[in-house]
């Protein structure tokens, strides 16, 4: 089952901490944003395999925007 | 029963009580099985886990149905599905229910109910805590309006308990309709994934009424429930370790509102220095870290019971010790949403600080908090009204506070994490802090904006002005200078500094004016 990772909040994608094919861990970090003046990591929400990433850095993004999806 | 009937007469009335009595215990061989086949304890095995071995007094064994409609009088069965009495855990006395899904598929009749109230209200006029264990199809309709006013009196008794006595639910099952406001009544929910359901309209109604297909587990199971709606405090992942949390959050409390929290002896020193604690916070305000380890640091053998613990993460709550003595702590965690304050995590925090208030528990407070989370989504929830509770519970609690500002406050948000004026007894400060009515950019935005705009160079001004601006509210100077804070500590010191503190704090008494009770936003 696929599982999406979406963007907490509005913002900015700072890193991509992981990438396509990727064992994830519940909890993992997978992107990390910019926003408030702070990195925001965003997690896994569950374990599995990354299976695509959606985003770039650099790009912003809206809150509930769908980043990557883990399987 | 039935066959009670044809036990001979020759046997005398003590002879019987026993047979009956052994047969209750005994259980019904085949509910039992299906019971273990899903993977559960029966309501006696877990009394039997959960209790010092031999301390559980039954009481109302007998007691049955008085309904005889719809065929009740032939089904009725002792116990009416709910087993309760006295016991003690680690030594301390306990009130306890537990529904009974081998009886009567442990649905709540006006018998069941009044068994449960009578044991709230003991437990409360004794002073103990009282733990629940729900397990239930629901509520029995052959009985009619006698088993809702019954579960009625449930209500009322957590109600009025509720700040008197710790009340533990633990949902090792279905609790479903009307029922799971017991639980909500309460002070804590413990959940097992996979086999507890907590809603108030079930499936069947939800298709009827909005043509929707969702399963119990999706409506209330573990995820919803510890992830979205806030219902469940803590999760595991079977009734053993369930039961084990029940006696792992009954350390931290006391038996009623009159007690002192237990002390439990510790060999972690109390004047131990927190030695590699600033790699754990890093000076770059802009980089998360995990304020759980900050805590683990700081309490005795880095134990810490987190509540809530995937809900509302930007914000952490739970107990530790502190030599000994149960603290509970609220917390930032920038790891989630900046550590910004939300309704959620609003509504997290108000209900810990009015339950450890309530309990004598004394508060530490971690403040590291950039503001109110931003948007329109937050305002239409209603950030004012659930932002306005968390001051609200800190103003009102009178038990010890003290309040450390990790590395940065800004604008309302510092009060509702409990500043002095908030009543924070002790407020102090990590030598790196930033204090101010909003960030530097913001700031020096709205201070200069004649100056940046008459400038030839309008970014280079800017940038004077918030380094001027820095300069200015870097750091713990201004806090100390305008007595915003009693001191800067060394976060080395954080441990022992809070242990000398609690410990003067002890004696705090704090009279507020008399009236019925205040109107608190909810």
């Amino acid at each position: 089952m696929a599982t999406s990772v979406t963007a907490p909040m509005v913002g900015k994608i700072l890193r991509i901490e992981a990438n396509p094919g990727q064992a994830v861990e519940e909890d993992d970090v997978v992107i990390v944003m910019e926003a408030m003046k702070m990195e925001i990591p965003v997690v896994a929400p569950a374990n599995g395999t990354v299976k695509a990433i959606h985003v770039e850095v650099g790009q912003s993004v809206e809150a509930g925007e769908d980043l990557a999806e883990i399987e | 029963m039935a066959d009670e009937t044809e036990t001979p007469d020759n046997k005398t009335p003590e002879q019987k009580l026993a047979a009956l009595e052994a047969r209750v215990l005994a259980g019904d061989a085949q509910a039992v099985d299906k019971q273990h086949g899903e993977g559960k304890l029966t309501a006696r095995e877990r009394i039997d886990r959960l209790v010092d071995p031999g301390s559980f007094t039954e009481e109302f064994m007998l007691a049955e149905t008085q309904c005889t409609d719809f065929g009740m009088a032939e089904r009725r069965q002792p116990t009416d599905g709910v087993v309760c009495g006295f016991a003690r855990i680690d030594g301390r006395p306990v009130y306890l229910f537990a529904q009974d899904r081998t009886v009567l598929a442990g649905a709540v009749g006006s018998a069941h109910a009044e068994k449960i109230a009578n044991g709230i209200r003991t437990a409360r006029s004794l002073g103990m805590p009282c733990i629940g264990l729900y397990d239930s199809v629901g509520a029995r309709i052959q009985e009619g309006l006698s088993v809702t006013a019954a579960i009625g009196e449930i209500f009322f008794e957590n109600s009025i308990a509720s700040g008197a006595i710790p009340q533990i639910s633990a949902v090792m099952g279905p609790c479903i309709g009307v029922a799971s406001y017991s639980p909500a009544l309460t002070d804590f929910i413990l959940m097992v994934r996979g086999t507890s359901q907590m809603f108030i309209t079930g499936p069947p109604v939800i298709k009827e009424v909005l043509g929707e297909e969702v399963t119990m587990e999706e409506l209330g199971g573990v995820r919803i429930h510890s992830e979205v709606s806030g219902v469940a405090d803590l999760v595991s992942a079977d009734d053993e370790a369930c039961l084990a949390q029940i006696r792992e959050l009954l350390e931290f409390l006391p038996a009623n509102c009159n007690e002192a929290p237990p002390r439990r002896d510790t060999d972690d020193d109390p004047e131990r220095r927190l030695d590699g604690i600033e790699e754990l916070v890093p000076d770059d305000k802009r980089k998360p870290y995990d304020i759980v380890k900050v805590i683990r640091a700081v309490v005795d053998g880095g134990e810490f019971l987190e509540l809530k613990r995937r809900f509302a993460r930007n914000l952490v709550i739970g107990f530790g010790r502190l030599d000994g003595h149960p603290v509970g702590f609220v917390a930032n965690q920038p790891m989630f949403l900046a550590g910004s304050l939300d309704v959620d995590a609003s509504d997290k925090a108000a209900r810990f600080i009015r339950f450890c208030d309530a309990f004598n528990i004394p508060i530490v407070t971690l403040m590291d908090v950039p503001g109110f989370f931003p948007g329109r989504q937050q305002e239409e929830q209603g950030i004012i009204r659930h932002g306005a509770k968390m001051l609200y519970a800190y103003a009102e609690a009178t038990v010890p506070k003290i309040t450390i500002v990790l590395r940065k406050g800004y604008g309302g948000a510092k009060q509702a994490m409990c500043t002095r004026e908030m009543g924070a007894d002790q407020l102090w400060l990590w030598p790196g802090v930033e204090l101010a009515v909003m960030g530097g950019g913001g700031a020096v935005n709205v201070l200069y904006r004649r100056e940046i705009a008459a400038s030839d160079d309008p970014e280079r001004t800017r940038r004077e002005k918030m380094a001027e601006f820095n300069e200015r509210f870097n750091g713990p100077f201004e806090a100390l200078s305008k007595q915003f804070s009693q001191t800067a500590i060394q976060p080395a010191d954080t441990r022992a500094r809070l242990i000398l503190a609690l410990a003067l704090l002890r004696q705090k008494k704090e009279n507020r004016p008399a009236k019925k009770h205040g109107v608190m936003p909810v």
